[in-house]
């Protein structure tokens, strides 16, 4: 991570490399305030840390600085006070960064950013050979775990990233999220400009693209639809992009085509990657799922994955040690996605998590497809389809919808239902409710039923 | 909604309507399965869930098998406050 700083700070030290609407920071200034962090940890003697700060002008240089002394960082969610003190005793964290006054009863020694970021810098010398790195999963599936990656295997899966100048791309995920961490080094390898408005929710970057130059942006499908939708409902139109990218979900083909549509001179790309298996690279050709290309690309490849009773496996060169408290992994070996897939032609088609299968009177549903019908209905700007409990049928297909501005729920309801109505009987959403936001957690919707 | 009879009255045969299956002579002692409006397990399912959104409440997650509209009724009149 310091390294992709420091040699673009060597090349063109002005260049801009984070952007926010306040200020900007130059490849320099990171570089300068990454040494102080580094600086830092060494004098006091840190080797873990955990930042509970969202800005990313303290958040990229203490990463940087961490990962040139191995150091390992941990970057905390944006949660209560009573979540952080209890990851702070999950992780066994001692020292936590952060300018939050709401953590005085977190059992470890809070230090400001300015005190970390304003030490003074020294020489550090050569980088140690493991440079651990944790990051946390989002808990969906009940308590975060830590994932443990390393740098070196995390900068690799950048190596082939062209550097360019004149990109801005707009940081749409946080800091804590493998995805933010990815944009993050995807930016830097290529010598681009990160664009980080603070909060990150689909209004404050609609506000960034449009105020702050960006020219790329990575995202949740999720997340898109939000901003398209908002950028419907505002009336102030859209950048024009020259990037779209989508991740962290499986990707509706009819949001492609909207997308497609609404940033006529962008690239559209779809990556696929998680917390534990890094990044796979991504797909360019606008159309939904991946190649079946990727499977059986034989033991020298350095992604290559295969399809195990219908579910995703996959094997890469740059995923994670393993989690936090618990033996290490084969790094290098076959790991399950929980991606359940189907062939259809040249194309591997997501169909869900496996988690997220509804099990509707014995008959196994999965919720995209449904999602994808009734978000393609008119006067539908979202939906969200889960397992409801049920009596009689152990769930029932559950449905929730975000109507576009002005549209009639009775008659939306009424194409909801004709648009499933050559489903199998146990697909067909049997509970409809319109609300104004569906449940999403790091910026993918939750489909999960507590 | 409230749970007196003649609301839940409303919500059964406004969902019957709904999905096309309200018998000609529908009354409370008609049959909501075979031989009557022929709701299915999962149109039963259905009902359940619209019940509950309704009135906050349904006999059929209450564990019981209501039989007819009148035995629906009288599951919210025992179970009213």
């Amino acid at each position: 991570m310091f390294e992709l700083i420091r040699r673009v700070a060597e090349d063109d030290p002005d260049r801009v490399g984070l952007a926010t609407h306040e200020r900007s920071w130059t490849y320099a200034e990171l570089r300068d305030a990454a040494l102080s962090v580094a600086a830092w940890l060494r004098a006091e003697r840190v080797a873990r840390l955990a930042v509970a700060d969202f800005e990313a002008d303290v958040v990229v240089p203490v990463l940087a600085g961490a990962s040139l002394v191995g150091a390992e960082v941990t970057q905390y969610p944006p949660d209560d006070a009573s979540v952080i003190e209890d990851l702070v005793e999950r992780f066994d964290h001692d020292v936590v960064v952060t300018d939050r006054r709401d953590l005085g009863h977190v059992a470890a020694r809070l230090v400001a950013p300015s005190e970390v970021l304003g030490a003074a810098s020294a020489e550090i010398g050569t980088p140690p050979e493991e440079r651990p790195h944790l990051v946390l999963t989002t808990g969906t599936t009940g308590a975060p775990r830590g994932v443990r990656h390393d740098w070196s295997r995390l900068v690799r899966g950048v190596a082939r990233v062209a550097p360019v100048q004149d990109e801005r791309w707009l940081l749409a995920y946080g800091l804590h999220q493998f995805a933010g961490l990815q944009v993050l080094l995807h930016v830097y390898a290529a010598g681009a400009t990160l664009v980080a408005p603070a909060p990150r929710r689909p209004v404050e970057g609609l506000e960034a693209m449009r105020a702050l130059g960006v020219t790329h942006a990575s995202a949740t499908p999720t997340y898109w639809r939000f901003l398209l939708a908002r950028a419907r409902s505002d009336g102030r139109g859209l950048p024009d992009l020259r990037q779209v990218t989508l991740g962290g979900e499986a990707i509706p083909g009819p949001l492609l085509a909207e997308l497609a549509e609404a940033f006529p001179h962008a690239g559209i790309s779809q990556v696929y990657a998680a917390s534990e298996f890094g990044s796979t690279g991504s797909m360019r050709d606008g159309r939904a799922g991946l190649s079946v290309d990727v499977l059986d690309r034989g033991d020298e490849a350095d992604v290559d994955m295969r399809i195990v009773d219908g579910e995703l496996w996959i094997r890469t060169r740059s995923g994670m040690l393993g989690y936090y408290g618990e033996p290490p992994v084969d790094a290098d070996g076959w790991r399950a996605t929980g991606d359940l897939v189907e062939v259809e032609g040249d194309r591997i088609v997501f169909r869900g998590r496996s988690s997220e299968v509804i099990n509707v009177g014995g008959v196994k549903v999965h919720p995209l497809p449904i999602e994808e019908r009734v978000g393609s209905v008119p006067g539908v700007d979202m939906a969200r389809v889960f397992g409801r409990p049920n009596a009689m049928t152990g769930a029932i297909v559950a449905l929730e919808i975000v109507a576009a501005p002005g549209a009639d729920e009775a008659e939306v309801t009424r194409a909801v239902k004709a648009a499933c109505a050559d489903l199998v009987p146990a697909a067909r959403p049997r509970s409809i409710r319109f609300v104004d936001d569906v449940a999403t957690t790091g910026g993918k919707i939750i489909r999960r039923q507590p | 909604m409230s749970t007196s009879a003649t609301d839940v009255e409303q919500t059964v045969i406004g969902f019957l309507t709904t999905i096309e299956k309200l018998p000609e002579a529908f009354g409370p002692s008609t049959s909501l399965y075979a031989g009557g409006a022929g709701l299915d397990s999962l149109e039963t399912a259905e009902l359940s869930a619209i019940l509950e959104d309704t009135h906050g409440a349904d006999p059929y997650s209450a564990g019981e098998m209501p039989q007819t509209l009148a035995e629906i009724q009288a599951y919210y009149a025992a179970n009213s406050a």
